[in-house]
């Protein structure tokens, strides 16, 4: 709801999701989903190298995007990948 | 987020929800139903702003949804169960380690520990660092996600619009956003 309203102002928004049935009922314009625990968005704490990934993945999908609405699920597993 | 799975306030209310929070983090399919009853309350058009400037000449600015505060600031309302639609300002040159997370309905152990998980500033400033983001937002938000009940209406016509005047005067290029 608050992308939404920013998107809305003229600022491109992309969000981070965790709860993908409740995004596809909201609508944001453009989101990047992480299958992971709440709390979560970044990742676990003090793993910069996850939280990093994460990040190049909301640019990438915040770029990639053309569809307002559309979803974007990088695959990421928690706990089940190596990041560098 | 409107999840009716909590509903209590008071102390052991608040005991009560936090319990909660944590089980449905270990266990995310306890949450499911709750999230399956939403109501959406959006309208069908999606607002759209094209992305006009590349990531290296944008200034970022980060909203999140959960319960950041700096530790003067008033903490959000644990006692209303249909949540806070009310909004803090996050200076991110001094937040630093010294932050408070008011939020009764996610288990916050880990952003405790380390605000980049859900304030990734210290990642933001390394990417700035290397030229790939443009800039950073000096001031930045923080709402709490638990909003329900006339609360709804509150967010999306008034405190959500606030804020993004807000990042609008200060000249961000993109926002990004991230729950609890």
């Amino acid at each position: 709801m608050i992308q939404r309203a920013v998107e809305a102002i003229g600022i491109p928004t992309i969000g981070i999701s965790i709860v993908r049935e409740f995004t596809e009922k909201v609508k944001p314009p453009r989101t990047v989903f992480l299958k992971w625990p709440f709390g979560h968005p970044l990742g676990e704490p003090f793993n910069a190298a996850q939280h990093r990934t994460v990040l190049l993945k909301a640019f990438e999908a915040l770029y990639r995007i053309e569809t307002p609405g559309e979803i974007i699920d990088p695959g990421l597993r928690w706990r089940r990948e190596q990041y560098k | 987020m409107t999840l009716s799975l909590f509903e209590s306030t008071g102390r052991l209310g608040r005991l009560k929800n936090q319990f909660i929070a944590k089980m449905t983090t270990r266990f995310p399919g306890l949450a499911q139903g709750f999230i399956h009853a939403y109501q959406a309350v959006e309208s069908n058009d999606i607002p759209w702003t094209p992305v006009s400037k590349p990531l290296d000449e944008s200034r970022l600015v980060l909203i999140t949804t959960a319960g950041v505060h700096h530790p003067e600031q008033p903490p959000f309302d644990m006692s209303d169960p249909e949540g806070d639609p009310s909004f803090r300002q996050i200076d991110a040159a001094t937040i630093g380690d010294a932050y408070t997370i008011t939020h009764d309905y996610y288990d916050h152990t880990s952003a405790d520990k380390d605000l980049n998980v859900v304030l990734p500033f210290e990642r933001l400033r390394e990417l700035k660092r290397e030229g790939i983001l443009g800039d950073i937002a000096e001031r930045h938000f923080s709402f709490m996600g638990h909003i329900d009940g006339p609360h709804i209406p509150t967010l999306t016509t008034d405190t959500a619009r606030q804020v993004a005047r807000q990042v609008k005067a200060d000249g961000n290029d993109i926002a990004l956003l991230t729950p609890g």
